[in-house]
């Protein structure tokens, strides 16, 4: 596949909704976006917080531009992180791009065959600490759910 | 009757297949009754900004309760709530027509915009959007 088209947006969110609804059992937003990081298609189940959809948004954003999941995001800010030479950290990042940055667990990349980053998917609606369910892992049903989609 | 995501997905579904049949290629955006969205579709070839501009016009249409075209009335100093149209106080107002408020008999419970083609394709998209889900309604009832 060479890009995520609606047909697959439509298909990532159906599957990573259903999961939210019927196994984690919290309402969530969920965005799906291309390469570039521009929305594609993005769904606010019934329930969930209104702040959730920018913030479902924005984690995919971050993780296409990034090309990196926004769960490795979060380490490259974690001041517990910082190295021992002067200014060997990511904290610069936070409030990047007009404040659209978010390194906040819950975006995951999609990639193609040969492993390129072709698009993102990004939730939100989970509380953190909740263990095996988290926005990380509904993003990550939504791309399990293209394998269709792969030659 | 309250907008759900079942009810927005049925509407961007009937949006999306009258906009087929035009030929256009546009974003679809229903936002509930207090203009949050809750689903946002932007066809394959879809200009990226036309993403936006839907959402902003489905808020607009949903929080103002009329269409987003008529956001523009406000611009007369003698109307009441003159300057509405100036103010943006979030960035999201906008007079573009291609906004309708969704409404029951309860009153107004969603917004719609649709963004990519002329004003006059997009309000045709919506008119059409709203004229099915209400004859679905209709029928059920």
């Amino acid at each position: 596949m060479k890009q995520v088209t609606l047909e697959m947006a439509e298909k990532a969110l159906a599957a990573s909704a259903r999961w939210a609804s019927d196994i984690a059992g919290f309402a969530c937003s969920i965005a799906v976006v291309n390469e570039a990081g521009a929305v594609i298609a993005v769904h606010r189940m019934d329930g969930a917080a209104a702040l959730t959809v920018d913030i479902a948004i924005e984690k995919a954003w971050s993780t296409a531009s990034f090309n990196l999941s926004t769960a490795l995001l979060a380490r490259m800010v974690d001041y517990r992180k910082v190295g021992k030479q002067l200014g060997d950290h990511g904290l610069g990042l936070l409030g990047k791009s007009k404040g659209r940055f978010t390194p906040v667990a819950g975006g995951v990349p999609i990639t193609n065959e040969n492993a390129e980053v072709i698009g993102a998917i990004g939730a939100s609606g989970v509380p953190p600490d909740m263990g095996d369910i988290s926005d990380t892992s509904v993003s990550q049903i939504g791309v399990s759910a293209l394998y269709d989609f792969y030659d | 009757m309250v907008m759900t995501l079942e009810l927005a997905r049925k509407a961007i579904r009937i949006a999306l297949e009258h906009t087929r049949k035009t030929g256009n290629i546009c974003s679809i955006a229903v936002t509930d009754r207090n203009g949050v969205l809750v689903a946002l579709h932007r066809m394959d070839g879809a200009l990226i900004p036309t993403a936006d501009i839907a959402r902003d016009k489905a808020w607009t249409a949903a929080v103002f309760q009329c269409p987003s075209s008529e956001i523009s009335r406000y611009g007369d100093p003698a109307a009441p709530n003159s300057g509405f149209n100036t103010s943006n106080w979030n960035d999201r107002i906008t007079s573009i027509p291609g906004g309708l408020p969704i409404k029951d008999d309860s009153g107004v419970i969603g917004g719609i915009g649709v963004s990519g083609g002329t004003p006059e394709e997009d309000m045709a998209v919506c008119e059409a959007t709203i004229w099915a889900l209400q004859l679905e309604s209709d029928n059920k009832a």
